[in-house]
């Protein structure tokens, strides 16, 4: 045997990589997104002490008995203010990506579905939203608002929409052009019958991809906004405020700052890799 | 094409009608007093008044959304509350400083997009690997790791400023000052990158995906069969065709890094513009906020523009 | 010898797709290769070129030698300098083949390395203003000229071998003729060899030397043209010959059939649960290929084939009642705005001014090229586009059948949802019966009903598209050439399938073809139609015999047949 009457590849990739379609891996992974979920929802439950109130002795390191992950500058627990980070920056970020599916997702499927005038000014719509620069948007409502979580989930909503609505009113544009709608409409099926038969179920594993790939993004803009003063307030735990407000020590107790920095990251990793498994199982069943 | 400038410049300033509106309509509703800020806590009731009289803050919404644009048409953004200087004098002092950031932070992105997108072999699957994880972390993340480990452990590179004023990696580059390039550089170096990682991947992700897509293509096995060696079917045949994508992608980015920049650059004291808005935030000071955001609006706008003629460039069959 | 493959075996992702082929071609001729879809025909040429899809994991055994160059083994340069020095091929697709982002003339001087040469080339291959030509992008060309430039490619190394994959299937008949025509001058004035591959025996018999007929990754039968033709030595050659629908096809018999595909080949010929001449030792043992100037792999004697098997059709031909028309078009106009690349919107007039009757049960088909309006004046009365102008009455409900049926059921749902959707006024326990009654009509078993479209073969997701038309019997029965995605085989059966629904519903039919020898079989009446009009309209046979329109005889010219 051999395989050598093939393509030589030293330039770039090769057509396609081979996937590793690991299924059990993939279920652990989304899995994964509904422990977190668990974990935001239970957080009161959870963390041992109190968020705000000062319970040990100022900066332990991680590992310290009691203080698993370590006390801040004034002594406060850092695992259970992280945790109750985790339920703010996961619950938002949960929320602001419902909020974008749902009301992009309402728009992009009437346009995709009614086409015409409908289609039109909607579409302008969104395009004149996507022509602004969301985060700073973002940034420029939060500011105006003053800081505060609430002002901060307003803002970001306010410019998240339209990228769903876009996403959502292509995917049913590209459902409506196939044939298997005409054929439908043909077959007698009404308007109403077609969108929720017809049109919708096409739609929907292409929503639930996006929104799950986007939390990662959400929970990064969050920490972002509140690192740099824009969203909880103090003494609330929040975990880019949190960073925010320990930097000085950086140098002197590193795990200070960094703590709610790592627990940042494990969000938006765990939203990320939730989501690519997603849409491997999603578009292997296609 | 100039059908197409004639439209863009036209959604140009609605965009930016918008924008500025939308920070005017909600300076009217936010809780600090900018008259307070500007003049001092223990300013009389008479000349706060007096002040707010003479900064036309007591006129209708409308007429001073109208003074504000007829003024910025001739170059005036107002005066900032909090430095007492033109928001425009402002904005010239604290711009290069971002413009440099982002340019070589986009640079970066461009270059590490790339490889991404390209590299074959383990060291490819590494790099990607290590892009991935660290697109995931927020950007202060990676600024802390940076800091701790290039300045505290190996001082290999400063933690804050950037070693001059106005453009200075351009300006040293020209009259070949190789001393401050290279300091200037040495700052650059960390804020870039933390800057250009997520970006990097977005890039990297789309054009290998449509590397792969064009690389199984029927007319790339036309070119193989006409005997093409292996560098001429890519360089001619995959790069060009699959370029779109990921050029469209990279324009996305720049407009997010230019809004990106404001966490990086308070993280490493960079003078910039988006540290500047970091600090006119909280002290309420809108003409600052709203000069900021025409300008960063403006780059973006215009980045959007540029990309989207240099894809209609790169495949003829898109129409501007 | 120019080429030659010897025991070559070949297996892309596990699956074999070449089982031991021996092959070579000679100077100067011209060798077809034919076979149905999955038949390993393209994979071969694929082989020669040395360009098997790498992702694929391609595993190869025995000898691929083009001028003496080992194209398994040797160095990726070597294959190359083959490729560049010896070798010119010509894909399906001609659109998707060319590279959309780089002008035609860079795409040749690829090649060539000479501007002049380019010029002399394309006007070598019939591109009028060549020198103008080679500053256009592909997607500025037709389709005909696209298949034009890509021979020039082929031709333009003086190559000493080209290999054609399907050069003509994207293509209308009359264009087809040229291309062909074109393919033939080209090997006679450089005469260098054509390995040309296709699914249609006709489209070989019009241009081939020797026709080698492919199976399941064999060659079935290898001999020179005339000879394979009149007298086949394998029965796959002979079903494949006796199904074919030709102009002289007998239109009051059910269609000519091969035997379906059965389940598993197992061992032994690849062919022997579909062979009407299959004995025991057939399941067993691999017939190798023998025989010196015509080759066959078949252990029985061709002599004992038995005759044709169609039966006298029971659909009622000529059944169309009289009275008033259930579809009735007067003067139907239809403009499309277009955008033609950098231009201003134009207006391209896809039908202008068609009238049209088709009476209570009759049969009518209406042929012509892409781009003649046929498909637009189906779905002006399907009720699908609005025409501009004119009038339509349309009594009793219609229902359409699609090209690709895969594509006009909805993916995620069952085929019995797709049914019960028809009938949803009715009650439950009436849905389920006629459901089942709609199934056993069409010959597929009732446990379908539960199964998606994916999972099911073409054919069947055809049948399934009929069912669905059909469960509630329409006036008229609208079909947008609903086999020309399908394999010959297939094709025939769906068709008679089409006729039985016909003779039993009592429908009338309107039935969109390119290919005239379909629209007589499918039509009592052709309608022919050209740049949005009706040239010509006739009785079936009337209209094949003794064609009036200028038009219709250029199309009936163009037409492969197959004359022995």
């Amino acid at each position: 045997m051999s395989d050598a009457a093939v393509v030589p590849r030293r330039f770039g990739v090769r057509a396609r990589t081979p996937a590793v379609h690991n299924k059990n891996l993939n279920w652990v992974l989304i899995g994964l997104l509904g422990l977190i979920t668990l974990i935001a929802l239970t957080a009161r439950w959870l963390a041992p002490d109190d968020p705000i109130q000062p319970v040990g002795d100022f900066n332990l390191p991680p590992g310290s008995p009691g203080h698993l992950l370590g006390t801040d500058l004034i002594g406060r627990d850092l695992l259970s203010r992280t945790l109750w980070g985790i339920q703010a920056s996961w619950l938002s970020a949960l929320a602001v990506v419902l909020v974008g599916l749902l009301a992009g997702g309402l728009i992009g499927l009437v346009a995709g579905a009614a086409g015409g005038w409908v289609d039109n000014v909607l579409m302008r719509l969104t395009d004149l939203f996507l022509a602004l620069p969301g985060v700073l948007v973002a940034i420029a409502i939060v500011a105006a608002l003053g800081p505060g979580l609430e002002h901060t989930l307003i803002g970001i909503s306010i410019v998240w929409w339209p990228y769903y609505a876009r996403i959502i009113r292509g995917e049913v544009r590209a459902l409506a052009a196939r044939p298997h709608v005409e054929a439908a409409r043909l077959a007698g099926a009404g308007k109403g019958r077609i969108l929720r038969r017809h049109l919708l179920p096409g739609a929907v594993p292409t929503a639930i991809v996006t929104a799950s790939l986007d939390i990662g993004n959400v929970v990064l803009l969050l920490a972002g906004l509140s690192f740099i003063g824009l969203g909880q307030l103090a003494p609330a735990p929040e975990l880019g405020a949190d960073t925010a407000r320990a930097l000085s020590q950086l140098l002197a107790q590193w795990w200070v700052p960094v703590v709610p920095g790592l627990a940042v990251m494990l969000l938006s990793l765990i939203a990320n890799l939730g989501g690519d498994a997603l849409r491997e199982l999603l578009d292997g069943r296609r | 094409m100039i059908g197409f400038l004639t439209r863009r410049t036209g959604a140009a300033i609605i965009v930016l009608l918008v924008l500025t509106g939308a920070v005017f309509v909600l300076q009217q509703y936010s809780p600090g007093d900018p008259v307070k800020a500007y003049l001092g806590a223990n300013a009389s009731p008479a000349a706060v008044a007096a002040e707010r009289v003479s900064l036309h803050l007591d006129d209708p919404l409308l007429s001073r959304y109208w003074h504000y644009l007829t003024q910025a048409i001739r170059g005036d953004l107002g005066i900032s509350f909090r430095t007492h200087r033109p928001v425009v004098t402002d904005l010239g002092a604290f711009l290069p400083a971002t413009v440099e950031l982002v340019v070589v932070a986009f640079l970066f992105a461009l270059l590490l997009g790339a490889l991404f997108a390209t590299i074959r072999t383990l060291a490819g699957t590494l790099v990607r690997g290590i892009l991935l994880v660290g697109a995931t972390a927020p950007p202060f993340l990676l600024a802390l790791g940076g800091i701790i480990l290039f300045y505290a452990h190996l001082g290999w590179l400063p933690a804050t400023g950037r070693g001059g004023d106005g453009f200075l990696l351009a300006h040293s580059l020209v009259t070949g000052d190789w001393a401050v390039f290279g300091a200037g550089l040495q700052h650059v170096v960390l804020p870039a990158f933390v800057l250009a990682v997520a970006p990097a991947v977005s890039i990297g992700r789309i054009l290998r995906a449509s590397l792969q897509q064009t690389l199984g293509a029927d007319h790339v096995r036309t070119a193989r069969a006409k005997g093409l060696t292996e560098a001429a079917v890519f360089g001619r045949h995959v790069l060009r065709n699959s370029i779109g994508p990921g050029l469209s992608m990279a324009g996305l980015q720049l407009g997010f890094m230019f809004a990106g920049v404001v966490v990086v650059e308070q993280i490493f004291s960079w003078p910039g513009i988006g540290n500047y808005l970091a600090e006119s935030i909280p002290a309420a000071d809108y003409p600052a906020i709203a000069g900021v955001t025409v300008v960063l609006g403006a780059v973006y706008i215009v980045t959007n523009t540029v990309v989207d003629m240099i894809q209609a460039l790169a495949d003829p069959r898109i129409a501007l | 010898m120019i080429a030659s493959v010897d025991d070559l075996h070949v297996t892309l992702r596990g699956n074999p797709v070449l089982r031991g082929v021996s092959l070579s071609v000679r100077p100067g001729e011209i060798l077809g290769l034919v076979g149905e879809s999955g038949s390993g025909k393209s994979m071969l040429a694929l082989s020669l070129l040395g360009l098997l899809p790498p992702d694929a994991h391609p595993q190869v055994t025995g000898t691929v030698e083009v001028a003496g160059v080992d194209m398994v083994h040797g160095s990726a340069a070597a294959h190359r300098a083959v490729r560049r020095r010896e070798l010119g091929v010509i894909f399906q697709d001609p659109m998707t083949s060319l590279n959309p982002t780089m002008r035609i003339g860079r795409q040749i001087t690829e090649v060539t390395r000479d501007r002049a040469q380019a010029v002399q080339l394309l006007e070598h291959v019939g591109v009028a203003d060549a020198a103008l030509r080679l500053r256009v992008y592909p997607h500025e060309l037709s389709g005909g000229l696209r298949q034009r430039v890509m021979t020039a490619i082929a031709v333009a190394g003086r190559p000493s071998l080209i290999i054609a994959d399907e050069p003509t299937t994207a293509l209308d008949v009359t264009v087809q003729a040229q291309v062909l025509k074109l393919l033939r001058d080209l090997r006679d004035e450089y005469g260098c060899s054509v390995l040309f591959i296709t699914h249609d025996l006709a489209v070989a018999a019009q241009i081939t030397d020797r026709i080698g007929v492919m199976y399941a990754g064999r060659l079935a039968e290898l001999g020179p043209t005339r000879d394979l033709l009149t007298a086949p030595a394998h029965p796959y050659t002979a079903g494949l010959l006796r199904s074919r629908l030709s102009l002289s096809t007998p239109r009051d018999r059910d269609l000519p059939t091969l035997q379906a595909e059965a389940g598993s080949r197992g061992s032994g010929c690849a062919y022997h649960p579909r062979c009407p001449l299959a004995v025991d030792r057939c399941a067993e043992e691999q017939p190798p290929l023998t025989g010196s100037d015509h080759q066959k792999s078949c252990w029985r004697d061709i002599s004992d084939m038995p005759a044709g098997n169609s039966a006298p059709d029971p659909g009622g031909h000529g059944a169309a009642a009289e009275g008033e028309p259930v579809v009735k078009l007067r003067d139907i106009r239809c403009d499309f705005k277009v955008r033609n690349g950098w231009r201003r919107a134009g207006t391209l007039k896809a039908l202008d001014g068609v009238d049209l009757d088709v009476a209570p049960g009759e049969a009518v088909s209406i042929v012509g090229e892409s781009g003649s309006g046929k498909s637009t004046l189906l779905r002006v009365i399907a009720g699908l586009i609005k025409p501009t102008a004119g009038t339509r009455e349309v009594t009793g409900g219609t229902q359409m059948v699609f090209q690709d049926a895969g594509s006009s059921l909805t993916p995620w749902l069952t085929i019995g949802e797709l049914l019960r959707e028809r009938v949803l006024k009715l009650g439950r326990a009436e849905q389920d019966d006629r459901i089942e009654k709609a199934l056993t009509a069409i010959g597929l078993p009732i446990t379908v009903a539960t199964a998606r479209p994916r999972q099911l073969s073409g054919g069947q997701r055809q049948r399934v598209a009929l069912a669905r038309a059909t469960i509630v019997p329409p006036a008229v029965l609208l079909c947008d050439e609903p086999t020309s995605a399908l394999d010959a085989s297939l094709a025939a059966s769906v068709l008679n399938l089409i006729r039985k629904l016909r003779g039993d519903l009592g429908m009338a039919v309107v039935f969109v073809t390119h290919d005239l020898a379909v629209a007589r079989l499918m039509g009592d009446r052709i309608v022919v139609m050209t740049g949005g009009r009706v040239v010509e309209t006739g009785a079936a046979d009337d209209l094949v015999s003794r064609p009036q329109a200028e038009y219709t005889r250029t199309l009936l010219a163009a037409v492969p047949e197959i004359t022995s």
